[in-house]
């Protein structure tokens, strides 16, 4: 067999459905058995959609790459699926290893690129290796915490023949639990006066909502969101919801400033920007998931669904804390119709788009976005890494086996990966575009107006563009909305793909201290 | 058929009967009722003239009465209904001036003025304040008519929750709107960092804001009334100022003008006004435009707007 057959084989034998690319000469040798392809047309957009496929599906997904080019134009994507824990299998042709030697065109140490960023890296040497690298490049990317993984693919060995031996499937096991532990952690919290929870991306990763409900039902105390999540952390609607951390040592000691513990589960912390002040200066801090970071307090490796379920039977009551309700939200967005504010945007876009997978990336907005759509399993998603153009790219990836997928995002960074519209169009995927246009990077101007004021102005952080007459150049349906937005409406009426640029207040608010 | 208009003295008279002659001559204006008949149709008074029975008997050809106001307080309607004769108010030309007077009393409590102006007239330069924003503050208003509709229209962009009560909730498209959100009238009371009341007196109002009612709004909220004096029992209200720290707004008063030894007027978190909200230049045209409105569709033999049908406003 040859080894772009023994590649066919190792593919279907791991259950790897999904396939994206943006393939060039040198990956030609890899595809010959593989059609079922979805090709975007830069390959950074590739890896974006199958990071998007691979969060939302659960499952390995496998992306295609244009050896060292193609790597090189896909690092920041690499860098998120890291960030965002997603198990992509990320793969690139390389020249054939007969003249590598001289260095050929397109040639390149592909390995030493990728490394930092990846779990487990190999080139293939020979037609028998591949069914043992997928494997272990599938596994090691779905064992939490997941990631990346890459494997090169040289030209030459996919013609080489050699045997194919068939590996026995398996999937991690994600169970892992520590009874004594639990116990422990428990017999903590009953002695703390007064703990506080944060709930991380695993909730979402592990469908643990009712869990963690119960769990902060039973304790009677105040949970918060990690800082930027990547997706959905806790049932935002719950009584015991005190929102997101914001990204900032100080501004997170403040919300503990009264408890004595802080639990986080299934997330961590984040900073940005600077701030003197250490985290949780005299505070006991647990954290537990199958993502530790070791950063700061006690680590326990436990499934937190696990941990919730058993947790919740050994645990007492701490307080009565219900959050009361915010009685000023209907006056902002009565007050924003004049102006077209973003939460007047945000407000009316739920009401139509309410039980859409929503992905994030309207930076300047991503606040009001995460708690006016709020979080439930599966439908929230952003890049944690921080980077633009990604939402389009990983839209496209949900989308494949969603066909409520509603991306919210700037004008800014609609442009990173604009061609991700042509292949919607290509395979009509489903993905409604709502873009606030607030006609600059207005998530730098907020941050030059807290320390570089002088620069809030610059003409380089404003930006005038034409998106209608971009996106309809894809051959996308596309609208400007009215002050009403009764385009919404239109925007989620049918399966194609469509753009709805809103014209919002561009009103510089204050994110930063 | 004659029409008179009885106007208080302290209107520019001799400026109104030239502005009238020019729209309706050969109405005939005065100031008094110094008389024991009159054969007047239509009578046009304002709510400063009391039109109890005696009044009322002096025309004994009087089949319409125009009361130039919102309030008509001083007209014994029974009697009047008795008499068959048809009674008009002008609901609608001070709501603009009623809720601006509300705002107005409210900033000066948030922003401390009265304090400031004594400081000031006193010599004294005081350099702390403890002023308040009414952004991010609970409004509450109880009664969601014409007025509290204005009222709500001003109250957008200062950027406070607004909360109401009202026997008739609005439909969900104003209340989103507005950004109104509804509640009971108990939880209204207690949420509410400032109240505002804007309800019609019934049976059902009278008294309404009792004891009971006092004790369930928050420590230092800011309680305004420019409705009716009879809604509030006026020794609950200083029992609430003085155990509650309430700040009050009053314009109306259950016996005006009010018995001034009470110890309302003893009290410093008080801001008082003459049941005088709904008064100002402008209002005043409106209620001269309205009430011109109505005496030409009353002698051109069409409906008068604005009847009043039952005995209590």
């Amino acid at each position: 067999m040859k080894g772009y057959e023994i590649l066919y084989n190792a593919l279907k034998e791991n259950k790897i459905n999904f396939v994206s690319g943006n393939p060039g000469t040198t990956e030609i040798p890899m595809l010959r058995s593989i059609d079922n392809y979805y090709l975007t047309l830069h390959d950074s957009i590739a890896l974006g959609m199958a990071d998007g496929y691979s969060q939302y599906n659960s499952e390995a997904s496998m992306v295609n790459l244009h050896t060292m080019p193609g790597i090189g134009n896909s690092m920041a994507f690499l860098f998120t699926a890291k960030m965002n824990r997603s198990p992509v299998i990320v793969t690139a042709g390389q020249q054939d290893t007969r003249h590598l030697v001289y260095d050929p065109l397109l040639s390149g140490d592909t390995l030493s690129m990728v490394s930092g960023y990846v779990k487990y890296k190999y080139e293939i040497r020979n037609p028998e290796d591949i069914p043992v690298a997928l494997k272990r490049a599938r596994e090691i990317a779905l064992t939490p915490p997941m990631g990346p993984v890459f494997l090169s693919f040289p030209m030459d060995v996919m013609d080489y023949s050699g045997e194919y031996y068939k590996n026995q499937y398996s999937d991690p096991n994600y169970d892992t639990v520590d009874e004594n532990a639990i116990k422990n952690i428990c017999e903590r919290i009953n002695s703390a006066k007064n703990p506080a929870i944060v709930f991380g991306y695993e909730i979402d990763l592990y469908n643990a909502f009712t869990e963690a409900e119960e769990f902060a039902k039973k304790l009677g105390v105040k949970v918060y969101s990690e800082p930027l999540a990547s997706r959905s952390t806790y049932s935002t609607n719950n009584d015991n919801y005190m929102g997101d951390l914001l990204p900032a040592s100080t501004l997170m000691n403040l919300n503990f400033i009264e408890n004595d513990l802080i639990i986080f589960i299934g997330g961590d912390i984040v900073f940005y920007p600077y701030l003197p002040s250490k985290p949780f200066i005299g505070k006991d801090v647990i954290f537990i998931g199958t993502d530790l970071s070791h950063r700061t307090g006690e680590s326990y490796y436990i499934n937190p669904k696990i941990f919730l379920e058993k947790a919740k039977n050994l645990i007492n009551k701490k307080g009565n804390f219900h959050k009361s309700r915010d009685l000023t939200f209907p006056n902002k967005i009565a007050r924003e119709k004049l102006t077209v504010g973003v939460d007047y945007v945000l407000y009316n876009a739920k009401k139509i788009f309410n039980d859409y997978t929503v992905v994030d990336e309207a930076i300047s907005a991503t606040e009001s976005v995460r708690a006016i759509f709020g979080y439930s399993h599966k439908k929230y998603f952003t890049a944690k890494s921080g980077q633009l153009g990604w939402g389009m790219a990983a839209s496209l990836g949900i989308a494949v086996k969603n066909d409520k997928t509603l991306v919210i995002i700037g004008d800014g960074s609609f442009m990173y990966t604009v061609q991700s519209l042509w292949t919607a169009k290509r395979y009509n995927l489903p993905v409604k575009f709502l873009v606030l246009n607030n006609g600059g990077y207005n998530i730098l101007r907020s941050f030059a107006d807290s320390y570089y004021p002088e620069m809030g102005n610059r003409d380089y952080l404003t930006l005038n563009l034409d998106i209608e007459s971009i996106s309809k150049g894809f051959h996308i349906d596309t609208m400007v909305a009215s002050n009403d937005l009764s385009e919404l409406k239109w925007l989620k009426d049918g399966n194609e793909p469509k753009v709805l640029i809103v014209n919002t207040d561009k009103k510089i608010e204050k994110m930063f201290l | 058929m004659k029409t008179l208009v009885i106007l208080p003295a302290f209107l520019p008279v001799e400026d109104i009967k030239k502005t009238v002659n020019q729209i309706m001559p050969g109405i005939e204006i005065r100031t008094d009722m110094d008389f024991e008949k009159d054969d007047a149709e239509v009578v046009v008074i304002t709510t400063f003239t009391q039109f109890g029975k005696n009044e009322i008997d002096k025309f004994p050809n009087l089949k319409f009465l125009q009361v130039s106001s919102t309030g008509y307080n001083n007209v014994d309607v029974k009697y009047l209904k008795s008499r068959n004769i048809i009674l008009s108010n002008i609901p609608r030309a001070n709501k603009d001036a009623v809720a601006e007077h509300v705002l107005a009393m409210v900033l000066a409590f948030l922003k401390n003025l009265i304090f400031f102006d004594k400081e000031i007239r006193s010599g004294n330069w005081p350099i702390l304040t403890d002023s308040t924003e009414l952004n991010g503050k609970i409004f509450g208003i109880i009664g969601m008519g014409a007025i509290g509709i204005k009222l709500v229209q001003r109250l957008i962009p200062f950027g406070p929750g607004i909360i109401y009560y009202d026997v008739k909730r609005l439909p969900a498209e104003d209340e989103e709107l507005y950004g109104l959100i509804y509640m009971e009238l108990d939880d209204v009371i207690r949420s509410s960092d400032i109240l505002s009341i804007h309800l019609p007196l019934t049976e059902g109002t009278l008294n309404l804001f009792d004891d009971k009612h006092f004790s369930m709004m928050k420590d230092n909220a800011i309680f305004i009334n420019t409705s009716r004096g009879e809604i509030m029992d006026e020794n609950a209200l200083v029992k609430a100022i003085k155990t509650k720290n309430i700040f009050a707004g009053i314009d109306v008063y259950s016996k005006e003008p009010p018995d001034f030894s009470s110890e309302l007027f003893k009290l410093d978190n008080v801001i008082f006004s003459p049941h005088i909200a709904g008064v100002t230049i402008e209002s005043q045209q409106r209620f001269l435009q309205e009430t011109i409105g109505n005496l030409i569709k009353y002698t051109q033999g069409l409906e008068p707007l604005y009847q009043i049908k039952g005995e209590h406003q």
